[in-house]
């Protein structure tokens, strides 16, 4: 996927962050460039991007869903390079966006139409990836393997894709949505044994935390819960806003069903980035709500 | 269409893994194991009657039209909710890359017998949310001599969810139905959507009053009931314009609709979502405490928080495409009033 303007050795993409990493979870933009660094990857911020809305916007109006989404792609296409998201739900969002247009001429000709009110053109050439299939395919796992200086074998991992990368089958074609293996794969590379669970394909509620609080909680709990009985040694998502309720709203979660555990949780890159020598210290395992008590 | 269609007829000998449960007489579902040959182009429904033909007349499960249009035959397949006879079993062995195959009944219903759920929990939820017209006298002329007649957008506006064949299948994947069964599932808002747009009907407040009481807001959007409706009638979407018309209708009290306006009005004022105040802006009053939870793991960090975050570079432009979409659908609404 290396653009032709970079003559490098690294493959580039135009990153967009989305709003998730605000606050405490600022500090991901630097791990993100620091991981990725280990595997011949520079991200360049999609400087002039706004939020995705994630979904919540179609809620309000559906045409300003579509035509701010497919301004995110046109600034991606403008850099001419291909449109990397870590965050499920906006490439769920933006990807659904994309196919819309894809299929509907005429919706595309008004979305262009708006687009051209800030001298922007969508053409929908933009390719968009996650992290999942960024490791698994772009760097792939032979080049991943080679990068691993502190291959974190026998440790007892539960993996987690949440919904966004997965639903609905057509959101993607990088692999089979019923049967996804990249995070597997990926970990499997990073040397830990992974441990099937109950609860891997269930929903973590994230997008209740704000209209139904409860429900939310619930849905978390009961996620961490499945691995938890397995004995696993920690929780790995591939998504940045599981990560939030599974490891942020953790002890509310477990609480809220009955539980009285602590199970540390951990975002993709982090563990990529551990497995490649990095410290806790650099990926900044402190921050984390739920202590990683795991020795890694 | 130019691509010459060679059936290969592969085989793979298969173990079928079928839950059974007979209430009443099991003490807990369990598995059975069946060994049969399965062949390129065999559906789900296909198998289950070779299997109760040919190996354990006693196996139950529904099924009726063979067409994909009665919905009687929905269960799970390694997990997923699928349509028995619309469903072929040799490319999700592929998938899988296993020779077996799990088949297990829809989930979050009661077992009746082995496949067999019981689907009225979905057809009484469904019956809350008054799923028929109620005429609109505006529209639909007094004589019977005159026709009711609908324009193409009229009819686009709930073209999908006039699909739905009530299989059951997007209450069988839900996410919030697992969780909480009182919650009214995919189909029944959905529905509930599909006849609050029809111009035709004149009981639009009645059904948001039924959608509130039944979990309008507890739909968590994970897609799932996209991905498995037969018909592709795509429920969340139903769900989230049930959302918008509840909220275009005045309805503004609830956490949701208050995260909705919150988000759309923080894209357009700074580019992204101040997520500091999120708390308050939803919650109200009660929202304070979280705010000063989350600043004081802030500082314990040593990090200075905010409960402004900054503009971000895009808001200009995406000011502008925020004006120009409400010129048109202002015009759209606009037209449609005067119309």
């Amino acid at each position: 996927m290396a653009d032709k303007q970079y003559d490098d050795g690294y493959m580039h993409y135009a990153f967009y962050s989305g709003c998730c990493f605000q606050g405490a979870d600022a500090r991901f933009f630097e791990i993100l460039e620091k991981v990725f660094d280990k595997v011949d990857v520079k991200i360049h911020l999609i400087d002039d991007a706004v939020c995705c809305g994630a979904g919540v916007i179609e809620e309000r109006s559906e045409l300003t869903s579509l035509a701010i989404n497919a301004r995110n792609m046109a600034s991606a296409e403008r850099m001419g390079l291909p449109f990397y998201t870590p965050c499920s739900t906006c490439f769920n969002v933006i990807s659904n966006v994309q196919k819309r247009l894809g299929e509907d001429k005429k919706l595309f000709k008004q979305v262009n139409e708006i687009l051209a009110e800030d001298d922007m053109e969508y053409k929908g050439e933009c390719k968009i990836t996650h992290t999942l299939w960024m490791l698994a395919q772009d760097v792939g796992l032979e080049k991943l393997k080679e990068r691993i200086t502190n291959p974190l074998n026998g440790l007892r991992v539960a993996s987690y894709y949440g919904c966004h990368t997965r639903n609905p089958g057509d959101i993607q074609n990088y692999e089979s949505s019923d049967n996804p293996t990249s995070l597997e794969d990926i970990l499997k590379v990073l040397g830990v044994e992974i441990v099937d669970y109950d609860t891997r394909n269930d929903c973590c509620g994230y997008h209740l935390v704000w209209p139904n609080n409860k429900l939310s909680l619930k849905m978390t709990g009961d996620v961490l819960k499945g691995a938890q009985k397995k004995d696993v040694d920690l929780m790995v998502t591939s998504c940045p806003l599981c990560f939030k309720n599974l490891d942020g709203l953790q002890n509310k979660a477990v609480a809220a069903t009955g539980g009285d555990f602590q199970l540390p949780v951990l975002f993709l890159p982090e563990l990529v980035g551990l497995a490649c020598g990095m410290s806790p210290k650099e990926m900044k395992l402190e921050w984390h709500g739920v202590p990683v008590n795991v020795r890694l | 269409m130019t691509e010459k269609i060679t059936p290969v007829r592969e085989k793979i000998l298969s173990n079928i893994r079928i839950q059974r449960f007979t209430p009443g007489k099991d003490r807990s579902p369990y598995f059975d194991n069946f060994k049969m040959e399965v062949e390129t182009g065999m559906t789900i429904l296909e198998v289950l009657r070779h299997i109760k033909n040919t190996q354990d007349s006693s196996l139950t499960f529904r099924a009726f039209c063979r067409s994909s249009i009665c919905g009687s035959c929905a269960l799970r397949v390694n997990n997923k909710t699928v349509l028995a006879c619309s469903t072929q079993l040799m490319p999700i062995l592929k998938d899988f890359g296993k020779a077996t195959v799990t088949i297990t009944p829809m989930a979050n219903l009661p077992i009746i017998r082995d496949l067999v759920v019981d689907i009225d929990p979905v057809i009484e939820k469904l019956a809350k949310m008054h799923p028929y017209l109620v005429e609109n006298k505006d529209r639909v002329p007094e004589t019977l001599e005159k026709e009711s007649l609908m324009s193409q957008e009229e009819l686009e506006a709930f073209g999908l969810m006039t699909d739905c064949i009530l299989c059951g299948s997007c209450y069988s994947a839900c996410s919030a139905v697992k969780a909480d069964s009182n919650y009214a599932g995919p189909l029944t808002i959905a529905k509930a959507y599909r006849f609050s747009v029809d111009p035709r009907d004149d009981f639009r407040g009645m059904r948001f009053q039924a959608a509130m009481d039944q979990g309008l807001w507890s739909c968590v959007q994970c897609r799932k009931c996209i991905k498995v409706c037969p018909k592709d009638t795509r429920p969340a979407d139903s769900i989230r314009d049930m959302r918008r018309i509840s909220i275009d209708a005045g309805i503004h009290d609830s956490p949701g609709s208050r995260r909705a306006k919150a988000y759309t009005d923080d894209v357009e004022r700074i580019g992204q979502v101040n997520k500091p105040m999120l708390p308050v802006i939803v919650h109200g009053t009660k929202g304070w405490a979280a705010i000063e939870a989350a600043e004081a793991g802030l500082k314990k960090h040593g990090m200075e928080p905010t409960r402004q975050v900054c503009s971000l570079p895009g808001q200009s432009g995406a000011a502008k495409i925020y004006a120009k979409v409400r010129e048109i659908e202002g015009k759209k609404k606009g037209g449609k009033t005067n119309g």
